[in-house]
């Protein structure tokens, strides 16, 4: 318990400093010195700290020095605390236009459309929060319901109890379905300049496509330490040295 | 001569004198020179077939006496010694030569040495130089020296002149094709039958401009020669490659042995065919050592530029970019490397342009590539940077030139006007814009990096099936309660407990002063009765008491316990009491009220 409280003192000291330091940050990224400016928000990241603003602005500032793929790696690490964010989601756009691959999505049909945009519309935990919020909601209603006299209120809290029992079992569906995509999942950016994509996990092989800088890819398997094999968002799948990725 | 300087260093006033007399010994010196004596041995070949035969004329510009021929042992004289004078005038200096000619046979093959003659000019002795004539196997057909087809054959020859026979792929290499043609003999006229093609090569023909004859020596005689044609060269093959022959139909004019009454031979025409005999090329391919990825086959040496023409414009405005390669080598045969831009941009076909002039070291020059492209958003577009490699020939070495990376910097486009078609002029509306570059943000909440998800944490799993218990655990309760409410005398007794604990209360807190305890007590009991039977203070007394109990049907033995409790009350104000017997009176208070509400009931 006491080491805990020591623990809990460092990190608020660490928060105030790491606070100012972002402040500072800013200021330097106001004034246009991006490169310090980057930096400086580094060392916040390198005391283990994070937010979604910081990667947020540390995007930015690579975006500001032609950086293509630092910058889509941060705002993808920004989205990833904060879905749907409109600035993160605005700016993200700008910096997808300096990229020079031009991956067309399978198109979706209407319900998986919709699938995937209501299990993105939260993070993980976000998700996991409003399950414990409807379990709570669904307790209460169905006590009032237990313990009600009369046959107006018990039919009111009945409904209204089963109906939040029925969104909270999607809901817990929904957050164990997200919780599976997110560990198949391994997305990465493209940082090398250009990179040949291989048909085999070795430099014989032939190359399949080529791929540049700041493209999202996934990463399917991989094979000694060198070889990932990744697929795009257009399906297309191949062998990738991982020196040229980095992983989200 | 030290008098002669001391004369003019004494008297240099006769300095002009001494300027006239060394001018005159120019002339004289210069006179003797033009009257030198030249006495020459000429052979008609050097090499021959042993059925061949050879002329041998000595000339001289000078008469002369004693002229004695060399021996020509190995030689049979068939013909000669005959004797030419030649003597003209022209201009008034006058000309002279005089000639002894041999005509010999060989007796045998082998090298054979034509020794000296001499003769004596004006008191001295002259003498020729010997002449090597070598003589070989007998030719099928001895070759008449006055034959004109033979003279033609002899005297005009069409070389290909080839700059580099061992030339790298793609490096130019030229071809000169020159008539040469022996003096005394003259060419009318020429016709190409067979112009050569270069299959395996990329070729271009030099106009030449004028057929200049020039001096020049074929296989060490003097010759005049005429270029007919220069072609360029760039190999397209490796290995051995063929250059077809070039063949011309001449018209040559040789002289025969037939004169005129001045002693000018008639001149013979011949029509003769010429060629320049088949080249061959050994072309080496480019080495692959250190070979660019980037390399197109670009050979010679260049440099490379790209170029916008804008840095700054507004969206869906267009901008060229450019790619140039200039320099020398073979320009029109290689592509320009291409261009990748980010696929936001709307990039149209190149236009390609060549400005290349080919000169005899070969094409030289520029060619461009220019891409026009259309940003349709606002935005940065980089241009990545463009590598150019070539091959070059001076280093022999491969290089890259890689061009730096252009960003382009495109604003907010021209507003779409057709919404405000009213015609009204609104100043300065200002408009959410979504085309913008967002700016950073200003606050921020950090977390640390490797905080435990929620999602399954044992807090999650306690949140999330805590409340589930709750269910049972109330529905647990309240059957608990309805059972106890079911149950009449056990709630009864319990009620009544309740009671007496409630009146007892306040004596039992007083235990030990007797004056309150008693008070406590009667108070007590009267409350417990008022709250039974409704009953005003008022209207207490014992008789009373006894006559509400009496009809309530209450007990005997309850209600005598009930007066006397009370009747203690008042007694006990009157008598000293310890307080064992308080607890007694306590004791008894609640026992006689659990009895009366049972009873009361």
């Amino acid at each position: 318990m006491k080491q805990f409280l020591i623990l809990w003192l460092i990190c608020l000291v660490g928060f105030s400093q790491t606070n100012s330091s972002f402040e500072q940050a800013n200021e330097l990224y106001n004034s246009g010195y991006y490169k310090e400016a980057i930096e400086q928000y580094s060392s916040i990241l390198d005391s283990n700290l994070h937010s979604a603003e910081l990667y947020y602005n540390l995007a930015n500032c690579h975006y500001k020095l032609n950086e293509i793929a630092p910058s889509i790696f941060y705002y993808e690490k920004a989205l990833q605390l904060a879905p749907n964010d409109t600035d993160v989601l605005n700016n993200l756009s700008f910096a997808q236009k300096m990229t020079i691959d031009a991956i067309q999505e399978i198109p979706e049909n209407g319900f998986s459309k919709l699938f995937n945009k209501t299990i993105n519309s939260l993070s993980l935990d976000d998700w996991a929060i409003s399950c414990v919020g409807l379990v709570f909601l669904f307790v209460l209603l169905f006590l009032s319901y237990y313990l009600s006299s009369s046959e107006a209120k018990k039919r009111l809290f009945f409904v209204s109890s089963s109906l939040v029992l029925i969104l909270l079992v999607s809901s817990l569906g929904l957050l164990f379905k997200k919780d599976n995509i997110e560990a198949s999942l391994r997305p990465a950016i493209v940082f090398a300049k250009e990179t040949e994509v291989k048909a085999e996990p070795n430099l014989r092989a032939e190359t399949s496509f080529t791929l540049h800088e700041g493209t999202k890819v996934q990463i399917i398997e991989d094979y000694n330490l060198d070889w990932s094999k990744i697929k795009l968002r257009n399906g297309e799948t191949g062998w990738v040295t991982k020196a040229v990725l980095r992983n989200l | 001569m030290p008098p002669k300087q001391k004369e003019l260093r004494f008297k240099p006033k006769r300095t002009g004198k001494m300027k006239i007399k060394a001018l005159i010994f120019t002339f004289f010196i210069s006179g003797l020179m033009s009257g030198q004596v030249s006495f020459d041995s000429k052979v008609s070949k050097r090499q021959l077939g042993i059925n061949e035969r050879l002329r041998v004329d000595f000339t001289m510009n000078k008469d002369g006496d004693d002229f004695e021929p060399p021996g020509f042992e190995n030689f049979n004289v068939v013909g000669g010694p005959s004797q030419s004078i030649n003597n003209s005038w022209v201009n008034g200096v006058r000309s002279f030569s005089k000639t002894y000619s041999y005509f010999l046979a060989p007796k045998k093959r082998g090298q054979f040495t034509i020794g000296q003659a001499t003769i004596k000019i004006d008191g001295e002795v002259y003498k020729t130089l010997p002449v090597k004539i070598s003589v070989s196997a007998a030719i099928d057909k001895p070759k008449d020296p006055n034959d004109p087809n033979y003279i033609a054959s002899e005297k005009i020859h069409l070389v290909a002149e080839v700059s580099n026979t061992n030339p790298y792929l793609n490096e130019a290499i030229t071809v000169v094709y020159k008539l040469y043609v022996a003096q005394g003999v003259g060419v009318r006229n020429s016709r190409e039958i067979d112009k050569p093609r270069y299959s395996d090569f990329w070729s271009q023909n030099i106009d030449v401009e004028g057929l200049g004859a020039q001096q020049g020596t074929y296989k060490g005689e003097d010759y005049l020669y005429v270029v007919l044609r220069k072609t360029v060269l760039y190999p397209q093959k490796t290995g051995k490659l063929n250059i077809e022959p070039l063949s011309l139909d001449v018209t040559v004019e040789v002289p025969s042995n037939r004169r005129d009454v001045f002693g000018r031979s008639f001149m013979s025409t011949v029509n003769r065919r010429v060629s320049a005999g088949n080249r061959t090329i050994n072309v080496k391919p480019l080495p692959e050592k250190d070979k660019p990825e980037s390399f197109s086959g670009a050979v010679g040496s260049f440099d490379f530029k790209l170029t916008t023409n804008k840095k700054e414009l507004r969206a869906s405005e267009a901008f060229e970019v450019k790619l140039e390669v200039s320099g020398k080598g073979n320009l029109k045969l290689f592509r320009l490397p291409r261009l990748v831009l980010p696929s936001a941009l709307e990039v149209y076909e190149p236009e390609h342009s060549e400005k290349v002039t080919t000169l005899i070291s070969g094409m030289r020059g520029r060619i461009t590539d220019s891409y026009t492209v259309v940003p349709n958003d606002p935005g940065n577009y980089p241009i990545p940077s463009v590598s150019f490699s070539y091959f070059d020939l001076k280093t022999k070495r491969y290089k890259t030139i890689t061009s730096e990376q252009l960003v382009i910097n495109v604003d907010e486009g021209p507003m779409n006007t057709s919404n405000n078609s009213s015609g009204a002029i609104v100043e300065n509306v200002i408009t959410p814009n979504l085309n913008q570059f967002s700016s950073f943000k200003t606050t921020t909440n950090l977390k640390p990096i490797h905080s435990k998800p929620f999602f399954k944490s044992n807090l999650f799993w306690l949140l999330l099936l805590t409340p589930f218990l709750l269910i049972p655990f109330t529905v647990f309760m309240v059957r608990n309660r309805m059972t106890r409410a079911l149950d009449v005398t056990g709630n009864k007794i319990r009620k009544t407990n309740r009671l007496a604990r409630k009146y007892l209360s306040a004596a039992k807190k007083s235990l030990g002063q007797k004056e309150q305890f008693y008070d406590a007590l009667e108070r007590a009991l009267h409350n417990y009765l008022k709250s039974k039977f409704r009953l005003e203070t008022s209207e207490f007394n014992k008789e009373k008491i006894e006559e509400i109990l009496q009809n309530k049907k209450v007990n005997r033995s309850t209600l005598e316990g009930f007066i006397s409790l009370l009747k203690a009350c008042e007694l006990a104000r009157y008598t000293p009491l310890s307080t064992v017997d308080m607890q007694n009176d306590l004791d008894k208070a609640s026992k006689v009220i659990n009895a009366l509400d049972k009873q009361l009931n």
